[in-house]
């Protein structure tokens, strides 16, 4: 039975399999599960997955829910950025923007004081990798020449910041050169796949910006400053 | 020949825990180095080369230097001779499964256990303001893990996690997590804890499972909840609150 995978590309997660699935040249059937309706609620998803998460494979007779290099040691320390990640970059990243941009969109109350605390996280979150995880002599996370799923992990947690406001970007990813590098190299080192399973994002963002300068139009026009919610 | 493997530990930190009762349960030869957090030893400079993040557990082994407490215990599985197979499983589908629940632990059993514990009894004796919205946050995220223990994870015919009939790293992990509730207050940890009855059944397999090591390496808890405990008597007694003093007194 070909490989199943559960997936919205939305997800930084869910991106991540994607890409590497591809990149390796592993049959699979990509099912895309929509958040924004809420497609993860479903019986028929619950069923391949009680926790309502994508992404989500299903392979042969198993379930499996939440390239590697054979030497141990090597491996370990793979998995301790894997571990790192969780409370770390991704609580940072996903939170902030969460609560800067995708919360109106998904209807849910703008929350500063969240803000304020997942950009605390994030920021120095990107200061470890700046400063500990791309220390050594090649261009990928624990000095490694090729890039392991932690690169591909977390640059995928981050192009979700991508979704934020140029200036914003700039602002927080603009201190951290070997990130930015350390990001373009994994984007290049998996591409043309990386930028593909990307394009939803990319749509997004360029409607998040159209709509961005529209609003700055219109406030321009009518002279009043529109509401301290709307960020779009 | 590698030098002998260095543990970096603090017995007050659950993970430490669980990395050391692995590493006796399965006589893995270790020197295990004491890192006091009350008294900021993770934060020295000589640590600071152990592990640039500053927290434990870590271990040195050789040439390698590793931290995060999933990453070790996956690492000691594979990397010494004679460890048994149910404790991180050679089979794909087995292995991969385990470490879903270790994936999931971190932002869900660790992360509301750790700020429940902290904003409602570690914090105070440390000196820290008393913080209910954050406790009644990490409550939520803590209810909500324990649930999911009760129906999806322990789902199966063993008594352990996914099913099986023998431990896993995760369910050393895990349950070392939830051994931390003991320092709660007696009504709070029982209502918590209570309504899940086969996660009860579980910590109570686990520990059998993994003892003397597991007693023995939660005796530092045992005696802190003993001083937590008698710190609240004391405070019932008197009737009023002296966060000052538990600040002092406390082993923490």
């Amino acid at each position: 039975m070909k490989l199943k995978v559960y997936a919205d590309r939305m997800s930084q997660p869910s991106r991540a399999i994607l890409i590497f699935c591809k990149v390796n040249g592993i049959d699979f059937e990509e099912i895309h599960i929509e958040l924004s309706k809420r497609q993860q609620l479903s019986p028929e998803f619950q069923a391949i997955n009680p926790f309502k998460k994508v992404p989500a494979i299903v392979d042969g007779r198993f379930n499996l829910f939440e390239r590697y290099p054979a030497d141990v040691s090597r491996k370990a320390k793979i998995h301790a950025v894997l571990d790192w990640h969780h409370l770390n970059l991704r609580r940072g990243a996903a939170g902030f923007v969460l609560n800067t941009v995708l919360a109106p969109l998904l209807g849910l109350p703008l929350n500063k004081e969240a803000a304020a605390e997942a950009e605390k996280v994030l920021t120095s979150s990107l200061s470890t990798i700046e400063n500990i995880w791309l220390k050594g002599d090649g261009q990928y996370l624990l000095g490694g020449f090729r890039p392991s799923i932690a690169d591909l992990s977390l640059v995928c947690e981050i192009m979700q910041l991508q979704l934020l406001d140029e200036k914003e970007h700039d602002r927080i990813l603009g201190p951290h050169k070997k990130v930015q590098t350390w990001i373009a190299s994994t984007r290049n080192a998996t591409k043309p796949h990386f930028d593909e399973v990307h394009n939803v994002l990319y749509k997004l963002k360029l409607r998040l910006s159209l709509k961005q300068s529209s609003q700055a139009d219109g406030e321009r026009k009518s002279g009043i400053k529109g509401p301290i919610i709307s960020k779009m | 020949m590698i030098g002998k493997l260095k543990v970096y530990a603090d017995r007050m930190s659950q993970p430490c825990r669980a990395v050391l009762i692995f590493c006796r349960l399965n006589g893995i030869d270790f020197e295990e180095i004491k890192v006091d957090i009350s008294k900021r030893h993770h934060l020295s400079l000589e640590f600071t080369e152990v592990n640039p993040l500053q927290k434990v557990p870590a271990i040195l082994h050789g040439n390698l230097n590793l931290f995060e407490s999933h990453a070790i215990l996956v690492y000691l599985s594979s990397a010494f001779p004679g460890i048994a197979d149910h404790w991180y499983p050679t089979d794909v589908f087995k292995r991969a499964k385990v470490n879903s629940v270790l994936d999931w632990h971190h932002s869900n059993l660790r992360y509301g256990e750790v700020n429940y514990v902290s904003n409602t009894v570690l914090g105070p004796a440390l000196g820290r303001p008393r913080n209910p919205k954050a406790a009644a946050e990490a409550e939520t995220v803590l209810l909500s893990s324990l649930s999911k223990l009760e129906n999806i994870w322990l789902n199966g015919d063993g008594r352990f996690l996914l099913g099986s009939f023998q431990p896993s790293i995760a369910d050393l992990s895990l349950v070392c997590e939830l051994t931390q509730l003991e320092v709660l207050d007696e009504t709070d940890r029982s209502r918590i804890l209570s309504p899940y009855k086969k996660v009860l059944g579980w910590i109570e397999d686990t520990r059998t499972a993994t003892n003397p090591h597991f007693e023995e390496m939660h005796n530092i808890l045992y005696r802190a909840k003993k001083k937590f405990q008698q710190q609240r008597s004391r405070i019932a007694e008197s009737g009023t609150e002296t966060s000052n003093k538990m600040g002092r007194h406390s082993k923490m």
